[in-house]
């Protein structure tokens, strides 16, 4: 239980965050990049796809070509022939480990890469670089010890083992572009699967960085096949009757679709298994005796970090009426003052949304809130930008979809509760469970609403985002996913059979 | 270190402790103490009673605070917790025993805050003040509020700054003269002394974007100094945790860089010598262009730093370094040769000492004299309610102390008072050592 988590960059230090801007500037000039197609290590450019810079539309950040059925076919017989799954398993951790290390390297180019592909802010993209090494190293450090001991009885052996399942397809999405496919596609690798790697359409160049730390650590080539593609890959890969696990993060609807598209191909050999990571509709609840100046920052930045692109981000606050007032004054006020701007810019805290698409159903939940406004922070013209708002829920409709979908944007909603009972009951009826947060400083009271919540992680008294990995391993309950943990020393085990040995040990009688 | 000074340094804090004692009187103030040293001992039982003197004054009644510091005693194996704490514990305590308890403490708990917070307002406080001039105290005055996060708070921060130096002035003008706390070798020096929170008069302060807070802070700064200059009041800029002090010192220079204040008021900042940079940052304000040459010259206060806790945990789960030091003796020894440097320059700055600890109090005043200096030519500061034994021991040996006052009501003091509380009752902090230890061991030299 030694794992310590890899050190953030320490940003308040004027150097430091000069020595980023500079990786920023160094990055710029190489843009676009070309991100590959890769199979058996061999990459195929193009140029008719493209990810831009969401804070500033105009600037290509990669231009590639999407792989086509051919080679997605192509891939997968490569990963059925892979000498991957008898590598032992010291060397396929020692491969994270590497990984681990040139993450590390890399890390000034990789944040910066990711302030431009899906426009993070600079804090929110280095804790992502540091999630990535500490998913690869602790994988590598869980995957040895992942099998467990037996009981015995006198005169035989057991053993527990774990085998590697088969073609692994990581579906991954663009909000944490680096590491959430590098934890998904590190322990399936570890476990001796290969992958299928189809990154999210809109953060290519991320995902092929990862691919390219990964084959200079020394995965082989034909157990790690980059795909980058759209929508339609994914279906593919989903039905295919020779793909043995699906890793899945992104929304509960697509998470919903591949549960039932899974398992419908003729021909499976297997029954899939699916360890999916999906959204959440996540609440605050805010008792009477709590201290604002605590509180309202750290709700501030729960709701609106990463523009509340972050599928543990604050969506409602449910507040106890006797503070209520109090509370929607200071959070009206620390909302005003937010600063949304272009994500290279140390000052911003909210950036613009990944893409149009994601603006469009944003201001279709903006304009349900017309009536109900009860602060907004002013946001630059043009580009991907949104107004974050503040929303009195208590002047919604019931069933507004405004308190009951995720929104993914920058807008937190308050409800007046008469006690917080009632507010874990409102939460305890939503279909998702993923983060939660108790503001309360009575032990009594934060261990009954801990009871009584369904949320896959709790948080007392701090900001509900910023899960670290070996601290607070990540995975929702009830809509919300498969229940795997991201970040736990279980995790690894989805992605492996367990394989029970039990072997007599007795010869004439004698246990020999 | 030269003998010289090491051996003048322990007589004069013999001289100190001998004077020192006598003040240990008042009944009340030493119960508390003890029982607070007590705790010391008891870790379970002090965090379970800290939260609940912390959570206390926003509790809506006597009922509910009961309800919390049962909460809390329920957490604390049953031996360590008090006989008359005991019947709270049971698990069918009634509402009324909880109601009986809630009463009680709601008192207790003012009263302990009344030892270190001199009152609701400056109007309340100010026989406090009247008092301690009389017994030869100068006050350094400090607004307690809630943190700033909306400008509404930042604005009405001010403004309570802005009312305080207008009826400092007033209030102290007509005070009988004390010659060593109303001038030093500068100069007259301001009666009314204000300390201003940078972090409390913007909400814009990020830590990623110093100069967003700092330009904010300027704009409210400017107009407080213009006060200040006219009411010939004295403004000290606090400093806090380790995230806030780029932004202060980029607003202190923003604003003091022009030459509207060339002349006046009477500024000064803080040096925490706990930090690992802190020499760096003694010699950064030193050689600053803001304060250089600025008449009257600038108060540079010398602190230990109130934020270990804090800036260990912070960095700490970060995996950074912490920017302060591991030890006491560290701190210890960097706050020596920071005042020996302090006083060296004494001819360009006015040096504030401000510890309660023994020996780094007389190293100062040793140094003082080896440099051949006279008693008034520095200034020892203490904190209202933890050095009140310490001033009244170096004001008889004719030293200018100045007391650190703090204001305001118990919900926002809450977060100084627990703080105060913890240092009062730590293993690390000195008053706690004082008590359990030999002067002798008192004495020896740090690092």
């Amino acid at each position: 239980m030694s794992f310590r988590n890899h050190p953030l960059l320490e940003l308040r230090r004027a150097e430091v965050r000069d020595r980023l801007t500079e990786a920023l500037g160094a990055l710029d000039r190489e843009l676009p990049l070309r991100p590959e197609v890769v199979l058996a290590g061999k990459g195929a450019a193009g140029d008719d796809r493209a990810s831009s810079d969401p804070c500033e539309p105009d600037r290509e950040v990669a231009r590639l070509r999407w792989a086509d059925a051919e080679e997605a076919e192509r891939a997968l017989e490569l990963a059925l022939e892979s000498e991957w799954p008898r590598r032992p398993l010291g060397s396929r951790a020692g491969v994270l480990e590497r990984a681990a290390a040139l993450l590390v390297e890399r890390r000034d180019r990789l944040a910066a890469l990711i302030v431009r592909e899906v426009g993070k802010p600079w804090e929110d993209a280095d804790a992502e670089v540091c999630e990535a090494i500490d998913f690869l190293r602790l994988y590598a450090e869980a995957a040895g010890a992942a099998a467990g001991e037996l009981a015995h009885a006198p005169g035989e052996r057991n053993v527990l083992r774990l085998r590697p399942r088969g073609p692994t397809a990581v579906i991954s999405p663009w909000n944490f572009p680096l590491s959430i496919p590098c934890g998904m596609v590190a322990a399936a690798l570890v476990m001796g699967n290969p992958v299928l790697f189809k990154p999210a359409e809109q953060s290519p160049a991320c995902g092929w960085e990862l691919v390219r730390v990964l084959l200079d650590a020394g995965a082989d080539p034909a157990a790690l096949a980059f795909l980058p593609g759209a929508a339609e890959l994914g279906r593919w890969l989903v039905a295919e009757p020779r793909v043995a696990t699906i890793a899945f993060t992104g929304s509960a609807a697509v998470g919903l679709e591949i549960q039932r598209r899974a398992h419908a191909a003729e021909g499976q050999r297997q029954i899939k298994r699916i360890v999916a990571e999906l959204g959440g509709k996540n609440c605050v609840l805010v008792d009477s005796d709590v201290d604002l100046d605590e509180a309202v920052p750290a709700i501030v930045r729960s709701a609106y970090g990463y523009a509340g692109q972050k599928c543990s981000a604050a969506a409602r606050a449910l507040v106890h009426e006797a503070i209520a007032d109090r509370l929607v004054d200071r959070l009206s006020g620390a909302v005003e003052l937010l600063r949304v701007g272009p994500a290279g810019d140390f000052a911003t805290e909210v950036p613009a949304l990944i893409d149009t698409d994601a603006m469009s159903r944003y201001r279709g939940y903006a304009d349900l809130c017309e009536d109900a406004e009860l602060a907004r922070a002013p946001a630059p013209e043009g580009g991907q930008f949104v107004t974050p708002l503040l929303v009195d829920g208590d002047r919604l409709a019931e069933d507004s979809p405004v308190l009951r979908e995720e929104i993914f944007g920058p807008l937190l909603t308050v409800e007046r509760v008469r006690d917080l009972d009632h507010a874990a009951a409102r939460v305890a009826a939503l279909p998702q469970a993923l983060t939660a947060g108790i503001f309360c400083r009575q032990p009594d009271r934060i261990e009954r609403l801990v009871e009584l919540l369904p949320a896959g992680v709790v948080y007392v008294d701090r900001a509900i985002t910023g899960a670290m990995v070996a601290r607070q391993p990540f995975g929702g309950n009830r809509l919300s996913g498969t229940g795997a943990r991201a970040g736990g020393r279980d995790y690894v085990r989805h992605f492996a059979d367990e394989q029970v040995v039990s072997t007599n040990v007795v010869r004439h009688g004698v246990v020999l | 270190m030269d003998d010289v000074l090491e051996s003048r340094t322990r007589e004069l804090a013999e001289e100190l402790w001998r004077r020192e004692p006598g003040a240990w009187h008042h009944p009340f103030v030493a119960l508390g103490r003890r029982s607070l040293g007590s705790l010391d001992q008891r870790p379970a039982l002090r965090s379970a009673l800290f939260r609940f003197i912390d959570v206390a004054p926003a509790c809506r009644g006597p009922r509910e605070r009961g309800a919390h510091l049962r909460a809390f005693l329920r957490e604390v194996e049953d031996d360590r917790v008090p006989a008359l704490l005991r019947p709270l514990r049971a698990r069918s305590a009634p509402t009324p025993l909880l109601a009986l308890y809630g009463l009680g403490t709601g008192p207790a708990t003012a009263l302990i805050a009344r030892q270190f917070i001199a009152g609701r307002s400056v109007s309340a406080a100010t026989r406090n003040l009247r008092l301690m001039w009389r017994q030869g105290q100068s006050f350094a005055l400090d607004l307690l509020g809630e943190a700033t996060v909306t400008e509404a708070e930042a604005e009405a921060y001010f403004e309570r700054c802005a009312e305080t130096l207008r009826t400092l002035s007033e209030v102290t003008s007509g005070w009988t003269a004390q010659p060593l706390l109303d001038g030093d070798q500068h100069g007259a020096l301001p009666r009314a002394n204000l300390s201003i929170k940078l972090t409390a008069l913007t909400p814009m302060l990020r830590p990623l974007a110093p100069e967003l807070g700092a330009g904010d802070a300027a704009r409210r700064l400017r107009p407080l100094l213009r006060l200040a200059r006219d009411a010939h009041a004295h403004v000290h800029l606090d400093m806090e945790d380790y995230d806030s002090r780029e932004t202060l010192l980029m607003a202190l220079e923003e604003v003091l860089s022009g030459r509207e204040f060339e002349d006046g008021p009477s500024v000064g900042v803080v040096v925490q010598a706990y930090l690992r940079d802190a020499e760096e940052s003694l010699e950064r304000v030193i050689g600053s262009a803001a304060l250089a040459d600025r008449s009257p010259p600038p108060t540079i206060r010398l602190v230990k730093g109130a934020y270990w806790d804090h800036e260990r945990v912070v960095a700490t789960q970060r995996g950074w370094e912490p920017p302060v030091w591991g030890e006491k003796r560290q701190s210890d020894a960097c706050f020596e040769r920071l005042s020996r440097r302090l006083i060296e320059v004494r001819g360009a700055v006015r040096p504030a000492i401000a510890t309660h600890n023994l020996r780094s109090l007389a190293h100062a005043a040793a140094f003082l004299e080896q440099r051949g200096g006279d008693r008034g030519e520095i200034e020892f500061q203490v904190l209202r309610g933890l050095g009140d034994e310490i001033a009244a021991g170096l004001g008889r040996l004719g030293y200018r102390v100045r007391v650190y006052t703090p204001i305001g009501d118990l919900v926002a003091g809450m977060a100084y008072l627990v703080r105060r509380l913890l240092e009062n009752s730590s293993s690390q902090g000195f008053l706690l050592r004082q008590r359990h230890h030999s002067l002798e061991e008192l004495l020896e030299a740090p690092g």
